[in-house]
């Protein structure tokens, strides 16, 4: 799993690449610091290829963190197999989901 | 003798392939990426274009799932264990089974409720969800999860 940072509209996207799993999701919150602060961001999905379980928890426990400190998070770019998990937990209940990153970025700006 | 193995544990299925990888969570990506290629060979040995991707996914997802499931149940002192992957088949219906010597477990879990930022519990409701029958049994102080799809 890597982890890129870039700024748009002044808000940090964060683009996650490669397995979302039960072995990569305990690292990716030490992989960037915009994913454990207070501020609103988007995290781009487009170079994930696989999420299983352990990965969505990583996403819900980014954004229960987000909102407990007046944050939030967008996410974006989630591929057919992706939204299958989001749609079976009900996670999609819980993010706005977004088909551009840079269209997300601009939502959060706005707000 | 080995059919009349399978229909003691009722799944009168031919098993054509057997894996057993360590229990760590390393290991994971190699027990779902090998489950997502026999569902590949299988659903195209059985002339299915149809849902092909979405099947594969299905067995690609529900392995690592109960892969994991499997290491996180093991005890500390346990990990050196090994968790068994084996599947089988009979006409379009493809069969993965996962066993370990953890102790029981519910399979029974509920969807937990997304709205209360839950980060555990869902990997059994996914893997209940993605395969057409889920069963569970423990014999011999064996846990095994066996989990059905039809490519059909």
């Amino acid at each position: 799993m890597t982890v890129n940072e870039k700024k748009c509209k002044g808000i940090t996207i964060v683009s996650l690449n490669g397995s979302l799993d039960a072995a990569s999701a305990p690292g990716v919150l030490n992989s960037s610091s915009a994913l454990t602060d207070t501020q609103s961001i988007v995290i781009d999905l487009s170079g994930v290829d696989f999420l299983d379980s352990s990965g969505l928890g990583c996403l819900v426990g980014i954004a229960r963190k987000k909102r407990e400190q007046g944050g939030d998070v967008r996410l974006a770019c989630l591929n057919e197999k992706l939204r299958k998990v989001f749609d079976i937990t009900r996670a999609s209940r819980l993010f706005d989901i977004y088909d551009d990153a840079e269209y997300a970025a601009g939502t959060a700006a706005k707000k | 003798m080995q059919q009349e193995r399978q229909r003691k544990n009722n799944y009168p299925m031919n098993t054509f392939m057997t894996m057993s990888l360590p229990s760590d969570i390393h290991y994971a990506r190699i027990a779902s990426k090998t489950a997502m290629m026999v569902a590949e060979f299988f659903s195209g040995q059985s002339g299915i274009a149809e849902k092909r991707e979405e099947f594969c996914h299905a067995f690609e997802l529900a392995v690592a799932e109960a892969f994991a499931n499997s290491v996180f149940n093991a005890a500390p002192q346990e990990k050196e264990r090994q968790v068994m992957i084996s599947f089988s088949s009979e006409k379009s219906e493809l069969m993965v089974s996962v066993s370990d010597a953890n102790p029981e477990f519910d399979p029974e879990m509920q969807v937990p409720d997304i709205l209360s930022y839950p980060e555990h519990g869902y990997g059994l409701v996914l893997i209940r969800q993605l395969m057409d029958s889920v069963r569970y049994s423990r014999q011999d102080g064996m846990n095994q999860l066996s989990m059905i799809k039809n490519a059909g």
